[in-house]
Formats: C-alpha cells, sequence, structure tokens
C-alpha cells in the first residue's frame, strides 16, 4: 500500500495556507483536507483496498493518473539516478500530485507479510521523493507494517486523524476496505488463448501498461495468455522453496520463484516470461535461481528501463511466440 | 523465380537474392549509416540493372527495422531476427545445435534442438560486447575494423582486460597502452573480454552442443572466433555467407509464407526507386504519451507509419502484428 500524503492544510481563508507536520496535524476548523495518492508502485497491488476506504472516509482525495510519458519525465527528473525504472515512475505521480493536495501520502512499508522482507528502497521511500520532489513538508511518512492488521488498523487510525476524520469512521473504512479487497480478483489467469505463460515480476511491472509498453496486449495478439502469481496458493509457493538451503526472505522472490516452480513443475504452463526492471537486486537472484533449477524450459527475460523504443521489446516477444509456436509443431 | 531477404539491422543493411532452389546468388552488405531507407534503395538499385521486378516472387524482411522495410518494399513476411536466423542456419546444416550470433547492437544466442528453437537469450539494456563496441575501440586504437582479427591471431600473450561494460573496458585499455602493451595483445584481450562476458550474459546456464556456428557482422573478425574456440574448447564454424544470415533467413520463410497460402508476393516492385520515398516525424500532441511519430511516404502517399503507442495513425492494411 502506498500513502502518500502532502500536508498543506488550506486553513480557514482560502488565501492563508498553513503546512501542517504529517507528524502532529492539528485541524483548527473543520476543513477538509485533500489528500493524494500516487498511483505507483504497490498502489497496482492494493489498489481496491486504497480506494475503498478513502471512499468510505468521504474525505476530499485526488488520485494520479495512469502512468504515461509526462509522468515518466518527471520521475526521471527528481529521482536519483541509480533508482530503478518503477521507483522513477513512482516520483513522476508524486511530482503530478504535489501542488494539488495538501497531504501527499507515501507509504513507509517496511513489511509486506510476516517474516519477510521488501526491497528496502521502500522503507526510504518518503525520504526519496522528499528530497527529489524538493517538497520537505505536507508528507504522511509513518512506517507501515502490513504484516499485523493491528498495525495495518493503527496505521490508518493516525492517518484519518490526520485527515480530519473520527476514529469510527476510520474502523468502519477499514473493515469495508478488508472485505472489498478480500473479495477482489487478484491477478489474471486467462484461459482462452492456445498457450499460456507465467508472467512473473513485480506487480508494478506487470500491471503499469505504460512501463512494460502494454505487454500483455502484446502477449494475447500472439495467442500468449497470461497467468500471474496471485493465481497459485501461498502454500503451494511455500513447498517449492523449501528445499532451498536457507529461507529467502525476500517476499517477491518468493512469489516469483515459488509460484514459477510450481507452475512448471505442474505442466500448467507453455514457457515464463519475466518482466523486470534494470537493476532490481531482488529479480537479479530470483531470475538466475528459477532459469537452473526448471532446467529445459522457455524462458524469456524482459528488462525494462526509461527508454521508449519498442522495437527490442517485440523483437522478444515474437521470437518467444515463434518458438513456442514451433516446438509445439515437432 | 527468386525470392529476397532484407535484413535491416542498426549498422548493416543487407540484401539477399536466393533462386528457386535456395542457393545464394546475390549478397549486398551496405552500412546502414543512420539511415535504414537510404541503404534499402541503394540494396534495390544494385539489383535493380539485373533482375526484373517480375523475377522476384517473394519478399521477407528483418531485424530492427523490418517494419520499415516492408513499408518500402511491401514484404510479403516480416519476421525477428532470432527466427531467422535459425531458420538459415539449419537450412544451411541441419546438425547445428548452436547459434552464437553478435551484431551491432545485439548478441544473442540460440540453441536449436532437431532444427527447432528450444531457447533462445538476447543481451539486455546494454551494447557491451557487441560489434559497436569493437568497433569503437579499433577506432580509439587507429586500427580499421577489418584489420582487428588479423593483428589479434599475431598476439602471443593477450592482455587481461576488462570486459563488463564498454566504458570499464576502455578505461582498461588506456591504462595498460600506457603500461607499454603491444597493440596486439591489447588486441587479443579485448576479443577475450567479449567473448568472456557474451558467455557469462547470455550462456549461463546453456547447454553450447555441436555443431556451433557464429554469424552476424562479428564473425569476419577471426580473433573472436579464436577466442571462442580456446574458452569453449569446441569447433566454432563461421558459414560462408554468416554476415547475411537474417537476410537469408527471411528470404526462405518468405518462400515458405507464399506456398503454404498460394499467395502471390506483394512485392511493389523495382519502380519504387524511381518514386520519391521521404519521411517525416512529429511529436503527437493528443495525449501526454507525446510519441514521436514517424511516417514515411512514397510520392506523397503514406506507405508506413511507426512508433504510435495507440495506433491511431497506422495505415489499415498494415502487416505487423504490433
Amino acid at each position: 500500500m502506498f500513502f502518500f500524503l502532502y500536508i498543506i492544510g488550506l486553513v480557514g481563508i482560502k488565501s492563508i495556507s498553513t503546512v501542517l507536520n504529517a507528524e502532529n496535524v492539528r485541524i483548527k476548523e473543520a476543513v477538509s483536507i485533500k489528500i493524494g495518492i500516487p498511483g505507483g508502485l504497490l498502489y497496482h497491488r492494493y489498489a481496491t483496498f486504497i480506494n475503498t476506504f478513502i471512499n468510505e472516509l468521504d474525505i476530499e482525495c485526488i488520485f494520479s493518473i495512469e502512468t504515461n510519458r509526462e509522468i515518466l519525465d518527471m520521475g526521471v527528473n527528481s529521482c536519483v539516478n541509480e533508482a530503478c525504472l518503477p521507483m522513477k515512475i513512482f516520483h513522476g505521480h508524486a511530482v503530478f500530485l504535489k501542488n494539488q493536495c495538501d497531504l501527499l501520502w507515501i507509504p513507509r512499508i517496511m513489511k509486506c507479510k510476516n517474516s519477510e522482507s521488501i526491497c528496502p528502497k521502500f522503507c526510504g521511500l518518503p525520504e526519496m521523493v522528499m528530497s527529489g520532489t524538493k517538497r520537505k513538508e505536507g508528507v504522511i511518512d509513518y512506517p507501515l507494517y502490513m504484516d499485523r492488521k493491528r498495525e495495518v488498523r493503527h496505521y490508518l487510525k493516525k492517518l484519518s486523524e490526520n485527515l480530519g476524520c473520527n476514529e469510527n469512521k476510520a474502523l468502519r473504512a477499514f473493515k469495508k476496505a478488508v472485505i472489498s479487497y478480500g473479495q477482489a480478483e487478484k491477478g489474471i489467469w486467462d484461459k482462452e488463448y492456445p498457450f499460456i505463460i507465467f508472467l512473473a515480476g513485480h506487480p508494478y511491472n506487470i500491471y503499469d501498461k505504460f512501463a512494460n509498453m502494454n505487454l500483455i496486449d502484446k502477449l494475447h495478439s500472439y495467442g500468449i495468455g497470461v497467468i500471474t502469481e496471485e493465481q497459485v496458493f501461498d502454500n503451494n509457493k511455500e513447498e517449492e522453496i523449501k528445499h532451498l538451503m536457507k529461507r529467502p526472505y525476500w517476499l517477491f522472490y518468493k512469489n516469483n520463484y515459488g509460484a514459477g516452480k510450481y507452475l512448471v513443475r505442474n505442466q500448467k504452463i507453455n514457457g515464463i516470461v519475466y518482466i523486470s526492471s534494470f537493476s532490481c537486486g531482488i529479480d537479479s537472484i530470483t531470475i538466475e535461481m528459477l532459469k537452473n533449477d526448471i532446467g529445459d524450459f522457455p524462458f524469456l527475460i524482459l528488462k525494462i528501463d526509461e527508454h521508449t523504443g519498442e522495437a527490442g521489446m517485440n523483437t522478444r516477444i515474437e521470437a518467444f511466440a515463434d518458438m513456442l509456436e514451433r516446438r509445439r509443431i515437432h | 523465380m527468386y525470392y529476397m531477404g532484407i535484413d535491416v539491422g542498426s549498422v548493416s543493411t543487407n540484401v539477399v537474392l536466393l533462386d528457386g532452389c535456395l542457393e545464394v546468388i546475390e549478397e549486398i552488405y551496405l552500412q546502414s549509416k543512420g539511415s535504414p531507407i537510404k541503404s534499402i534503395c541503394e540494396g534495390l538499385e544494385k539489383l535493380k540493372g539485373k533482375y526484373d521486378s517480375k523475377q522476384i516472387s517473394g519478399v521477407g524482411t528483418t531485424g530492427s527495422g523490418r517494419n520499415i522495410a516492408a513499408a518500402v518494399t511491401g514484404a510479403d513476411i516480416i519476421k525477428n531476427e532470432i527466427t531467422t536466423h535459425s531458420i538459415a542456419a539449419s537450412y544451411m546444416d541441419a546438425e547445428v545445435q548452436t547459434i552464437l550470433e553478435i551484431g551491432g547492437q545485439d548478441s544473442k544466442v540460440i540453441l536449436l534442438r532437431n532444427g527447432v528453437i528450444s531457447d533462445f537469450a538476447m543481451n539486455t539494456v546494454c551494447a557491451a560486447g557487441t560489434g559497436s563496441f569493437l568497433d569503437r575501440q579499433a577506432e580509439r586504437l587507429g586500427i580499421a575494423i577489418g584489420e582487428l582479427g588479423n593483428m589479434a591471431l599475431k598476439s602471443k600473450v593477450p592482455v587481461r582486460i576488462a570486459g563488463r561494460c564498454a566504458v570499464f573496458a576502455e578505461t582498461d585499455i588506456i591504462h595498460k597502452q600506457q603500461l607499454g602493451y603491444e597493440k596486439e595483445d591489447l588486441i587479443a584481450g579485448l576479443c577475450y573480454a567479449l567473448v568472456r562476458n557474451y558467455l557469462s550474459n547470455l550462456c549461463k546456464g546453456k547447454e553450447i552442443k555441436d555443431k556451433v556456428f557464429f554469424q552476424g557482422g562479428v564473425a569476419a573478425n577471426q580473433g573472436i572466433k579464436k577466442a571462442f574456440e580456446d574458452i569453449l574448447d569446441k569447433e566454432i564454424i563461421v558459414p560462408e555467407h554468416f554476415k547475411v544470415m537474417g537476410a537469408i533467413g527471411a528470404a526462405i520463410l518468405s518462400k515458405e509464407a507464399l506456398e503454404n497460402e498460394r499467395k502471390k508476393t506483394m512485392f511493389k516492385g523495382f519502380n519504387i526507386l524511381k518514386g520519391k520515398i521521404s519521411t517525416d516525424s512529429f511529436e503527437c500532441q493528443d495525449c501526454p504519451n507525446h510519441c514521436e511519430v514517424i511516417r514515411i511516404y512514397s510520392n506523397n502517399t503514406m506507405i508506413g507509419c511507426f512508433s504510435d503507442r495507440c495506433g491511431k495513425y497506422q495505415i489499415s492494411d498494415a502487416k505487423s502484428k504490433i
């Protein structure tokens, strides 16, 4: 979940605006505070939850738009050069929102699941964004531990306070968000295509159509359907990582390696396409280990970065589709 | 009855003509020099005098500029370079199981089992260890690119050079040059560095089985071939038409496709050279993506359009899938 909140409290008379500190927001009058929610990184996974929660609070809110070239350009200009593409895109969304909201929600995600870690860039995201976008205040930057429900509830309670909502309302919104997230269809499992591949990678690379240059539609146009990691049960993934020398503690590692191996071993797929952002540390290990462990099996790695030329990606997808087709005939 | 294959790559544009028995009868290798349309026309110009448009029974295009080439010539099939390279290689020798291909901007390895691609890998965003990298280093050392291979073979003690990244390699070469190493040894070192980098990037975990074909422009370099042989401890075969294998594959595929579908070629004929082929590009302002759209015109009629994400500028009969 990503919460970026910039707080610029516009209090009372419109011309007087007071910048509120995220850690200590005091609402003097019943003024609505507008929250800005960047649609980057794990927003792609938790959109249902976030949207329901915000809706239920019934507050003013602005979402960033789908990623496009302008967002990417703004992100590239405001982010440290070494960061990966999704981080830059997130920065772009933050820049897009920064002058349109009072509070910018930047989730400092510490953990997604019990005993599993997430990329360290998530833990320092507020600092990165604040420094890159030059907005040092009006940011919701407190840490979010998603491994425990209580912690999430606590986080959201605090957030609601900053937004001027009372505790009961926040609790109700939280409950509804949990339910709607639980009911929402997660991931993709195409059934009506001649081929099916496991589309591996981080959710923000899989679901951001701009970043991955419309990868899923491209695969579909070659008659290749897609299954994603969310469609594989957690215990199946766990089973696949049991033999490893050491328990991997990266969440994205377990999701991709575990699901990939399960699907290959149970002959549910014709191939694997791994979409990975250039310089991703977790992927560098996941890809190699998965490749090593599945033997002679079609595996395509697509690296994405800032370039917008699609020729390289089209060539690889087309060749991969040809390979699947010709392997089947022979 | 002839089949034409056109491979428009980043560095070179190749045109081949195969006869009905798929024997290579014309082989043209041209520098793209950043202007693919011009070099395609140049290639066609060379064939125009000798052959009649009616003699061309099929056209296939490949390479990163395959869509442009298809728009200009009216191709029957547009195929990626991985498929065409493997088609050509397994046609030349059915026992080929591994293809090492190094071109101007990409390098790839293709594994064939029973003539079918079973796996392939292509370099990612980095162009270290490709032809353009060698070009640059040859230029820096003041040697013609064609000489590089022969000089490398003269070396007795190849110098160890870092091959991970083109920029680091260059720094390393400058250091070693200043220490006084012979040019031959530096170049041989460079060949080994390139091969090591290629193998660790692309061939990790892949089983390199005989026969091994080495093709693409860089296969002209004997130094690289020797480095592959030393490191892999295998015989490396450079096929006769190594520079134009992609184009050959495209021509073969055009024949296959037309015969399967019992269709006639869509080749526009050599007359296209009489008309004026021009391009224009503009940044579309209709949405925030600001695509840089390129349009190709022949005598002021649009014959192709590229790089628009939403596809709204495409002409309806475009054969390209994406």
